[in-house]
C-alpha cells in the first residue's frame, strides 16, 4: 500500500472546504435556536414556517416558471446555434460564435445593468417576462457550446448515408442529428437549468414587482429575516439540485453504453 | 415519431407557461416593497377579504438597494416602507406622491407625540409605520436586574472586553452626544469633539464595534452589554431570557419607518386604502404584537397586551419620548461627523 501523498491530502482538504459549510447549513436548518450559535434541539419548525410563507411560495413558483421557460427556449435556440456554428465554417458563423461567447465572459453586473436600461428604454414592464429573456441571453451560450463540443467526434457519414437513403431534412434532423447530439443538448440544458435557478445578479436588476425569484428572495431575507428559514430553504434547494444531478448522471451513463 | 411528439409537447408547455405567467389577471393588486418579517401576514389576508385587493410583497435588505432600484427607473410598486432618512432623500429626488389626507381618514389616529418628532411632521408625503429606539441590551446575570442605566455603562471597566457599540457613525456619536447632554443632531464642533473624546474613552472597554453579530453575542452570553436596536435585542431576548433591553436615562435615538406612495405607483387608490387600513386601531395593535415594533396608532394602545405595554423595547415610555430624537441629515456638518468618527476609529487604546 502506498502512503497517501500530498495530492490526496489536497483532494480531501478541498472536499472538506467545499462541503463542510453546506453540511453545517443543513444541520442548522433543524436547530430549534434562532441563532446558530447554540444547539437547542431538533426541530422542524423552520420548515413549517417556510411552507406557510406566502411570498416564499410565490418566489418558488416564479423560479419554476422562469427556469422552465428560459431553459426550454435557450435549449432550442442554443442547440440550433451550436449546430450551425459547427456545421458551417463561414465568416458569418465565426462572428456568430464570437458573439455567442461574449455572455460567457461578460461580468454579470454589466449584463444586469445593460438589460435593465434596455428594458426601461423600450418601456417593457419589468417582470417574469424580462427575467426569462435575460436568462435566455446567457444560458443560450452554454447550450451552444456543449452542443458544439458534441460535433468533435461527429460522423458526417451517417448524415450522408441517411440522405442517400432518401431522408428529407426533417427526418435527418429528428433521426440523425437529434439522437447523436442528445448528450450535448441534455448536458447543456442541465447546465442552463442550474445557472437559471441560482442566478442572482442579473435577476436582481431585471425583476419587477412580484417577480422575485428564490435567490433574490433569499438575499433580501438575510439581514432581517429569520436565518434558519433561509437554511431550510437552502437545504431544499440543495436536495433538488443533487437529485437533478443524480438523474442526469444516470441518463448520461446509459447513453454512454 | 414518439420523440417528435415529445418535443412538441415540451414546446407547447413552455409556451403556455411563458405567456400564462406574463398575462396579468384583471383582479386589482397592490405591490408592496417592504423589509423582511416586517408585517403580520394575516393582516394582508384580512385586507384582501375586506377590499378584494390582492397584495404582493417584495423585500429589500437595505434602504440603499431599494433606492438604487427606484432610481434606475424600476416602477410598479404602490407602497414602499423605507426609513425616515431615506424618505427625505426620496422626497428630495421628487419620487414621492404628495398625500391627499381626505383619502386617509384614519390619519388622525396617529400618536401626535411621534408625529411631532418625525422629519415630515405634517405627513405630507409619508405616514409613520413603526417607531423604535436605539438603546442597550444587557445580561441580567452579569449586571443585575437594573432599573436604570446610563450611556456611561461603556465606561465601566468591570465589563471590559464584553461590551460592543454599534459600528455606525451617527449611532455611536449620537450616544456620546446624548451622554454629554447635547442633541444627537448637534452640528457644533465643540460638542462633537467632546463626543469624540467620550467615545475614545469608552473604546478601551469595548470588545468591538459591531452592528451585525451582537444579537448572537448576547444570546450566547459572549457579550454582557451591547449598544443596539430594540427589535434586534428583542430577538436575542426571545432566545435567552437573561437579555434585557434598557433605555439610557440621558435619552435615545428614535428610529422611524414610514409608508410612502411613489409617484410611479400604478394603483394609488389601493395604496391609500392600504395606508388607511394599517392605521386602524385593531390592525395596528395586531401588527405591533406580531412584529414587536410599535405602530404609533394611539387608539391601538388600549388593545395591546399587558406584556407588550410593559416592554420598553416595544412600547416606548412617555419619559423616553420626551428625551428622544430622530436623526436628521446634518448637511454641511456631515464632513465634521466623518472626521470625528475617523478619529475615533483610528485612536490607539491599550
Amino acid at each position: 500500500m502506498k502512503k497517501p501523498g500530498l495530492p490526496k491530502v489536497i483532494l480531501y482538504a478541498t472536499f472538506v472546504f467545499l462541503y463542510i459549510p453546506l453540511i453545517i447549513l443543513i444541520i442548522n436548518s433543524f436547530n430549534a435556536s434562532r441563532f446558530s450559535a447554540v444547539w437547542e434541539g431538533f426541530s422542524l419548525k423552520w420548515y413549517t414556517k417556510l411552507f406557510h410563507d406566502r411570498s416564499i411560495a410565490r418566489s418558488f413558483t416564479n423560479t419554476v416558471i422562469v427556469t422552465f421557460s428560459s431553459v426550454t427556449l435557450s435549449t432550442v435556440l442554443g442547440s440550433l446555434a451550436g449546430v450551425v456554428i459547427a456545421r458551417y465554417e463561414s465568416r458569418l458563423q465565426k462572428a456568430h460564435a464570437a458573439l455567442l461567447r461574449l455572455p460567457l465572459m461578460m461580468p454579470d453586473i454589466l449584463m444586469g445593468i445593460g438589460l435593465l436600461f434596455f428594458f426601461i428604454t423600450l418601456k417593457i414592464p419589468l417582470g417574469l417576462f424580462t427575467i426569462i429573456l435575460g436568462h435566455v441571453t446567457f444560458t443560450m451560450s452554454y447550450v451552444a457550446s456543449t452542443v458544439r463540443a458534441q460535433f468533435q467526434n461527429f460522423d458526417y457519414a451517417v448524415v450522408e448515408a441517411a440522405q442517400d437513403l432518401g431522408a428529407g431534412w426533417w427526418d435527418t434532423f429528428i433521426r440523425i442529428y437529434l439522437p447523436l447530439l442528445a448528450p450535448g443538448i441534455l448536458s447543456g440544458a442541465m447546465l442552463a437549468m442550474t445557472l437559471s435557478v441560482d442566478d442572482f445578479v442579473i435577476t436582481f436588476f431585471i425583476s419587477g414587482p412580484g417577480s422575485s425569484t428564490l435567490p433574490v428572495q433569499i438575499y433580501s431575507m438575510i439581514r432581517f429575516g429569520t436565518p434558519p428559514v433561509i437554511n431550510a430553504l437552502s437545504t431544499i434547494l440543495i436536495s433538488v439540485t443533487f437529485t437533478l444531478l443524480l438523474i442526469y448522471q444516470r441518463f448520461s451513463r446509459r447513453s454512454m453504453k | 415519431m414518439k420523440r417528435n411528439l415529445l418535443w412538441l409537447a415540451v414546446l407547447a408547455a413552455a409556451a403556455v407557461l411563458l405567456f400564462g405567467g406574463c398575462s396579468s389577471k384583471e383582479k386589482e393588486t397592490l405591490f408592496l416593497y417592504n423589509w423582511c418579517d416586517f408585517l403580520d401576514d394575516s393582516l394582508l389576508t384580512q385586507f384582501t377579504e375586506e377590499t378584494g385587493i390582492q397584495v404582493v410583497t417584495d423585500y429589500f435588505d437595505t434602504n440603499e438597494t431599494m433606492f438604487a432600484k427606484m432610481q434606475a427607473g424600476a416602477d410598479g410598486y404602490d407602497i414602499i416602507i423605507p426609513s425616515a432618512y431615506m424618505v427625505e432623500i426620496m422626497h428630495n429626488s421628487g419620487m414621492l406622491t404628495e398625500l391627499d389626507h381626505s383619502k386617509i381618514p384614519n390619519l388622525s389616529n396617529l400618536d401626535p407625540e411621534f408625529v411631532k418628532l418625525a422629519l415630515d411632521n405634517k405627513s405630507q408625503y409619508s405616514v409613520l409605520y413603526t417607531v423604535s429606539t436605539t438603546g442597550i441590551g444587557i445580561l441580567k446575570s452579569q449586571l443585575g436586574d437594573l432599573d436604570e442605566i446610563s450611556w456611561d455603562i461603556f465606561g465601566d471597566s468591570r465589563y471590559t472586553g464584553r461590551m460592543t457599540m454599534l459600528n455606525d457613525m451617527r449611532e455611536a456619536l449620537g450616544a456620546a452626544l446624548k451622554y454629554g447632554g447635547h442633541s444627537l443632531n448637534s452640528t457644533d464642533e465643540k460638542e462633537l469633539a467632546q463626543a469624540r473624546d467620550q467615545l475614545i474613552a469608552w473604546k478601551k472597554n469595548l470588545a468591538k464595534w459591531d452592528s451585525e453579530l451582537y444579537k448572537n453575542g448576547l444570546a450566547s452570553r459572549e457579550f454582557s452589554v451591547s449598544h443596539g436596536y430594540s427589535g434586534v435585542v428583542l430577538q436575542a431576548q426571545q432566545e435567552n431570557d437573561d437579555v434585557k433591553y434598557m433605555l439610557p436615562k440621558e435619552g435615545v435615538a428614535l428610529n422611524v419607518e414610514c409608508m410612502v406612495i411613489p409617484k410611479s405607483a400604478p394603483h394609488p387608490e389601493a395604496a391609500y386604502r392600504f395606508i388607511d387600513f394599517m392605521l386602524g386601531a385593531e390592525e395596528a395593535a395586531k401588527n405591533t404584537t406580531f412584529i414587536c415594533y410599535l405602530a404609533p396608532v394611539k387608539p391601538s394602545y388600549a388593545l395591546l397586551d399587558e406584556s407588550v405595554l410593559n416592554d420598553p423595547a416595544i412600547f416606548i415610555p412617555k419619559e423616553t419620548i420626551a428625551k428622544a430624537e430622530v436623526y436628521k441629515d446634518p448637511g454641511e456638518a456631515n464632513a465634521l461627523y466623518s472626521k470625528m468618527w475617523e478619529e475615533v476609529k483610528d485612536a490607539q487604546v491599550q
